[in-house]
């Protein structure tokens, strides 16, 4: 019973595009898709993701071969021994991911998390310069 | 600025909120006596609350990021708690947007509790972009404003 319920939810979870999964790293329980903004301003491209709950020190953001990965787990949660009364929303962690289609300067990213929403820089990369070669006669 | 002032659009159902409304049904039946069931607004309202029951009050937790506390105003009245305020969010000239999930607008919720609230003795907490309220069961009725105290 506990099981068939359990599977319930995981389908529900899904077809709402939240998945539950258990990541190394991370506590077990439901993993949310933040809403999250992306715009691009002419020298960088702007995310912000809301996350409420989610402090700095709850936070890991890391891009890695063109992919951007947001995850956190919220510090602000009600206690276990409260009783739900009614419920709008689940309490669990949040991951997004994004591949970037442009080149970013990762050196050059920064993070910032206030009130719960994170809003990350991350300044476009140069364009390489045409380079030439210098070829010496032998 | 994209603007969806006064309204959050509410999502068709789906087998999640489905699931919600059943079991929302099963918890109205088996929930416990004396208690009303809290009538719930559309889907993925903004904010999204939630209300627990910590026996010597009830705790109300709202999802308001990037809201500031000047923005917020929390009244009691009477057997209700509003929730009212606005999220704007604001991209400079000439960015070009690839995706706008999140929702900004004015939002007004109205919480109904099953006593008379004393708003002297609410507390409210405002971190991490959560709002928590906690309301110690029973007394009067005045309306009142409620400072929210930074964390």
């Amino acid at each position: 019973m506990a099981n068939e319920l359990r599977q319930s939810q995981d389908r529900t979870m899904e077809v709402r595009g939240k998945e539950a999964l258990q990541q190394e790293g991370m506590r077990p329980g439901w993993v949310f898709r933040p809403d999250v903004d992306i715009v691009e301003q002419p020298e960088e491209y702007v995310v912000t993701a809301d996350l409420p709950g989610v402090g700095e020190e709850d936070l890991r953001v890391h891009l890695e071969k063109g992919v951007l990965t947001i995850e956190a787990q919220p510090s602000v949660r009600p206690e276990d021994r409260w009783q739900p009364i009614h419920l709008e929303y689940r309490i669990g962690g949040y991951r997004r991911e994004f591949a970037m289609s442009e080149a970013v300067d990762a050196q050059g990213i920064s993070a910032r998390m206030r009130d719960g929403v994170l809003e990350i820089r991350l300044p476009k990369a140069k364009p390489h310069q045409p380079r030439r070669i210098a070829v010496t006669r032998g | 600025m994209a603007s969806f002032l006064g309204r959050v659009e509410p999502r068709p159902e789906d087998s999640w909120t489905t699931f919600e409304r059943l079991r929302r049904e099963m918890q109205s039946l088996l929930g416990p006596a004396g208690w009303r069931e809290i009538p719930l607004d559309a889907p993925r309202v903004f904010p999204s609350a939630n209300l627990y029951d910590a026996s010597e009050s009830l705790v109300l937790m709202a999802e308001l990021p990037g809201v500031r506390e000047s923005d917020l105003d929390i009244s009691v009245q009477g057997n209700q708690v509003v929730l009212r305020g606005q999220r704007s969010i604001q991209y400079p000239e000439g960015a070009s947007a690839h995706r706008r999930e999140r929702q900004v607008g004015a939002f007004h919720r109205t919480v109904e509790l099953p006593f008379v609230v004393d708003a002297d003795k609410v507390d409210a907490v405002y971190r991490h972009g959560v709002l928590t309220l906690h309301i110690p069961k029973p007394r009067e009725h005045q309306r009142r404003q409620v400072q929210v105290r930074a964390s």
